[in-house]
């Protein structure tokens, strides 16, 4: 992606109150003309209220939407060039997959060779068979079908962005993949500009050239996924992208802090910082399961400790290893399958610049 | 005897038990609804102004019928309750639509209200009407009264006969409405209206056809209630008009003339029937639910 691109779609300050509750909290973005967006978070965390107010379903509390410059806080969605993708999917049960496909085209008072024209066309590109698929009832289709006419009668629409409300959370995660990876490709196809909401960090990172993490109505990060991946802002990002072990740690001034682990404190040494941390500021140590390793005898590494191994899962190629320190207090190790030998000494390490000192 | 079991247990499917639990129900259509209309039908064809059933079978009633102006009362019943039916539509669609989708927590007071009006007597509502609409009565009186208007008795029109017909049959269309209106699933509306349809559009194309079954349930409904509907006529019209079902009462009681009562009778419920598999036929129901394909 490139970085310079304009943004075609620019959230400014938004908010929105229900009552009391605040559902999205002064949130400010900028989604670029033909990018993968995506706003991944946590249920409640105001991810369907602020796609509400990207499409128009509802009225942002203060702030402002700027389409390309333009302000349409105001514009109902039948008359934003933009449209949604719903998690229902919300296709018109009482018309044919062709007559649904053709919605936008009639609305707009196209002719009926040019509404068949385009189906047949929109169609194809979905890898839906039009002679088989035109004249067939919707509710005959199955769930990867379905998504396939809404997301074509979403194009059919020709938005300027196309906004996804979670269509694939229901499928099963073997057909969900496969339309992840499709709904990659039309949106390289159509240089279309799609915006996609999630609760699933892994759909995110599959799909999006940018993903913007939402927490209680405040996006915590912005960037691109690998961006996040490396350099999560704190530790609810770090946790919400994935299994991570998030050590709670009291720094003892210099490189050296104590990890506090229910039970006991364990000395550690801390990777290099711009600013040092000053004695006694609590934080998150994040260590990835991957950069946890057993120590053979005589071997060294930056931190080590002792542990107990409680149960082993495979995971294919690799082996995941839940490990207790102390009781109540437990780290996730993820190692090849040829490292099990190692496993049986009972020491765990990591060096020290494959943790990283987060914020809680 | 191993062999026999499975068999005898299947003598008692749930065939059997769904027949012999739906057997008094049967029994009760049968004489009660069945066993009657047949005989109407055959006392159509007995001589006129006569009580027996086992006689030679004549289309004397059916040419007197014909050659008189029964057509009128028919075409007055078939006419109110075309009239009220599209009224009682257009006045309970927006209500049904608040009812299902709008009210919320007030919906089940507004439904109460409603419903609570079922609990009095038909007649005794309209004579409320006609206390209210008679010269100098509640309407007319407060008029005068007030602005000094003099208000001659506002009963006795038809239009009077069809307010009356509105009112009695109204909870029979909301109901039925309310429920089809409730089927339309929000988020489908919503699409449609960010796929660039306007709200007459949204009306035309989703609402309506996704809560067809509804309108066509209320319809139906206040069409055949309506249709053979006596009291608003004869109360609040005072006989100006004559519908066929007090047609047919007369013929029942003043003119103790059996046969020619069923035979009308007879004949109305043929044309009833014809305008109701006329309306069912064009609407199909199982294809307005969708669980049909348009092929």
């Amino acid at each position: 992606m490139d970085e310079s691109a304009a943004p075609i779609l620019e959230v400014a300050s938004v908010t929105k109150r229900f009552g009391k509750f605040t559902a999205v909290n002064d949130v400010s973005f900028k989604i670029r003309d033909g990018e993968f967006f995506t706003l991944v978070g946590p249920s409640g965390s105001g991810k369907t209220t602020l796609l509400r107010i990207l499409v128009g379903m509802e009225k942002p509390t203060t702030g402002e939407l700027r389409l390309r410059g333009e302000i349409i806080n105001d514009l109902p969605p039948n008359r934003r060039p933009t449209c949604m993708v719903f998690q229902s999917l919300a296709l018109f049960p009482h018309m044919t997959v062709g007559k649904n496909v053709e919605f936008p085209l009639t609305i707009r008072g196209a002719s009926e060779s040019d509404r068949r024209t385009r189906a047949w066309e929109l169609l194809k590109l979905l890898h839906l068979d039009p002679n088989r698929y035109y004249d067939k009832n919707v509710s005959q289709c199955s769930g990867g079908e379905r998504q396939r006419v809404a997301l074509a009668r979403a194009l059919a629409y020709d938005p300027e962005i196309l906004f996804f409300d979670e269509p694939l959370s229901a499928l099963d995660a073997r057909l969900r993949k496969m339309l992840q990876k499709e709904l990659k490709d039309i949106q390289r196809s159509t240089k279309k500009t799609f915006c996609y909401v999630t609760h699933s960090l892994e759909e995110a990172m599959v799909m999006s050239d940018r993903v913007a993490i939402l927490r209680a109505g405040v996006i915590e990060q912005i960037g691109m996924p690998d961006e996040i991946y490396a350099s999560p802002k704190n530790a609810f990002v770090a946790e919400f992208m994935g299994e991570v072990n998030l050590l709670d740690i009291t720094a003892l001034g210099g490189a050296s802090a104590t990890w506090d682990t229910g039970r006991k404190t364990v000395p550690l040494a801390l990777p290099e910082l711009p600013v040092p941390l000053e004695a006694g500021a609590k934080r998150k140590l994040l260590i990835r399961p991957e950069s946890l390793r057993f120590l053979a005898a005589g071997e060294h590494a930056g931190n080590t400790v002792p542990v107990k191994i409680l149960n082993e899962f495979s995971l294919g190629s690799r082996i995941q290893y839940h490990v207790e320190v102390c009781p109540g207090c437990t780290l996730t190790v993820e190692r090849l399958r040829e490292e099990r030998t190692a496993a049986a000494a009972g020491v765990l390490g990591w060096e020290l610049a494959d943790s990283q000192v987060l914020e809680s | 005897m191993s062999v026999r079991t499975p068999k005898k247990t299947r003598e008692f499917g749930p065939g059997f038990f769904g027949a012999l639990a739906s057997s008094p129900f049967g029994l009760l259509m049968l004489f009660g609804f069945v066993a009657p209309l047949l005989c109407v039908v055959w006392f159509g064809f007995m001589p006129p102004k006569t009580f027996e059933l086992l006689q030679v079978p004549t289309l004397q009633n059916y040419e007197v019928i014909f050659n008189q102006t029964y057509f009128k009362s028919i075409l007055w019943s078939l006419g109110l309750a075309a009239v009220t039916v599209a009224i009682l539509l257009v006045i309970c669609y927006p209500l049904a639509f608040a009812l299902a989708k709008i009210f919320k927590g007030g919906a089940s007071f507004v439904t109460y209200a409603i419903a609570t009006s079922l609990f009095v007597s038909e007649n005794i509502r309209l004579f409320g009407w006609v206390i209210g609409f008679m010269k100098n009565g509640v309407v007319g009186g407060t008029l005068a009264k007030l602005l000094g208007v003099q208000v001659d008795s506002l009963l006795y029109n038809v239009p009077v006969i069809i307010l009356g017909m509105v009112y009695v049959y109204l909870p029979f269309m909301l109901f039925p409405l309310t429920l089809g209106v409730k089927m339309v699933p929000d988020q489908v509306r919503e699409a449609a209206f960010d796929l660039g349809a306007n709200r007459w559009q949204v009306f035309k194309k989703i609402d309506l056809p996704l809560s067809m079954p509804g309108v066509l349930i209320g319809s139906l409904l206040v069409f055949v209630l309506s249709v053979g509907a006596i009291s608003e006529a004869k109360i609040l019209g005072g006989q100006k008009v004559v519908t066929i079902a007090s047609d047919i009462e007369s013929e029942f009681t003043y003119a103790q003339n059996w046969p020619l009562g069923s035979a009308l009778s007879t004949l109305f419920i043929a044309l009833t029937a014809i305008v109701v598999f006329f309306a069912l036929g064009r609407f199909d129901l199982e294809k307005l639910l969708g669980k049909k394909s348009n092929e």
